[in-house]
Parts: structure tokens; C-alpha cells; sequence
């Protein structure tokens, strides 16, 4: 039995908005690119660090009313924002940190995405960006 | 510039809203997540018409 797991549930903000009540998937991927390395005289591949390239997915409820997902979303296409997810809700901590993604880019939003019988979804993703961590309280 | 939050879903509705870093603004202002403050200007001094002396 694991020593320690954690139940999904973080809390979600795109853009300073708070949209946990509208996400049921996030995925933040912190990545650095492998620029290989390998020369003549090694017998296995080697890499090192090239940029770092980040990456947040997230599946949200598609919702036109006022101030939900559209309104969020629409306006920040083909353009930068902040996103942040922080494991659980409560204060930030060493336990609980907060990741935020400074400057990540929205390229595209299936502003329709309808299927029969469905709620309708946006699956979105946010590149780029700097991650920071925030393990302090407000 | 000074933001008024205008949604629940940022903040507390009314209170002043302080963009970080990164924040894209005019997303907020076009998705009615913040509003415009306006600024009182400043009053204008009560005018003191002073009365030029004749002199006779």
C-alpha cells in the first residue's frame, strides 16, 4: 500500500479567474527540452538541458454565462496569461504548492464542441510560460 | 489605472482589484471580470475674484 497519495482536486485560476468549479482534468507538465550531446567514444546516447517548454492541459465545462469559461477563455486566445494549480484548496505550503505558469500562450478554443447527449467541454492548452512555486500563505 | 472586481469568480465583488504580473487586463475588462474605476478629479479651488483696485 502507498505510504502517501493525494485525491485530485486541485484549485484552478486562468487569468486570476477562479474556475475550479468548471475543471475536471489538469495536467501541468514541467519540461526541459533534452538537446542531445552524444559524441564519438560513448556507447550510450547522452542529453543535456536545453529551454525549458511547459505546458498545462486542462478539460473544462464549456459555459456561456456571464463571467464562466467562454468569457474567460475567449479573450485570451493568441494571447498570454497567468495559470495557477495548487493540489488542494486551503493555504499554500511546502505540502501545498501553488504552480504558477507566468506568461503561457492560449492558441486555440473550441468555442463549439457539442456532441449529443454530452455536456459540452473545452479541451484547451496553455504553452510555454516560467513555472514558479508558492509555498507561502497569503 | 485603478480595476474594480466585478465577479465573485476573482474576488470580492467591489473591492479593488491590483493586476500581478502577467495578468492579461483587457481580457478581464472584455469578459466583465473587473471595471473601470473612475477617478475623481481633483476640485477645483473655490475662485477668489479679487476685485481690481481703481484707482482714481
Amino acid at each position: 500500500m502507498a505510504s502517501s497519495t493525494y485525491l485530485s482536486n486541485p484549485v484552478l485560476t486562468i487569468n486570476s479567474v477562479d474556475l475550479t468549479d468548471m475543471c475536471t482534468a489538469a495536467t501541468l507538465t514541467y519540461l526541459v527540452e533534452a538537446l542531445e550531446d552524444t559524441a564519438f567514444g560513448t556507447n550510450s546516447r547522452s542529453y543535456t538541458a536545453g529551454l525549458v517548454n511547459n505546458e498545462v492541459t486542462l478539460t473544462m465545462y464549456a459555459s456561456f454565462a456571464a463571467t464562466e469559461t467562454y468569457a474567460t477563455l475567449f479573450n485570451l486566445v493568441g494571447a498570454k496569461t497567468n495559470v495557477t494549480l495548487t493540489p488542494a484548496s486551503g493555504a499554500e505550503s511546502a505540502t501545498n504548492p501553488k504552480f504558477i505558469l507566468t506568461g503561457c500562450y492560449l492558441e486555440s478554443l473550441p468555442v463549439i464542441n457539442a456532441s449529443l447527449g454530452t455536456l459540452s467541454t473545452y479541451d484547451i492548452v496553455f504553452q510555454g510560460g516560467a513555472l514558479t512555486l508558492d509555498v507561502t500563505a497569503p | 489605472m485603478i480595476y474594480t472586481i466585478a465577479s465573485s469568480k476573482l474576488g470580492i465583488v467591489g473591492d479593488p482589484y491590483i493586476p500581478a504580473a502577467g495578468i492579461n487586463v483587457e481580457a478581464l475588462l472584455s469578459g466583465g471580470f473587473i471595471v473601470k474605476q473612475s477617478t475623481p478629479k481633483p476640485k477645483k479651488p473655490a475662485k477668489t475674484s479679487t476685485e481690481p483696485n481703481e484707482e482714481n
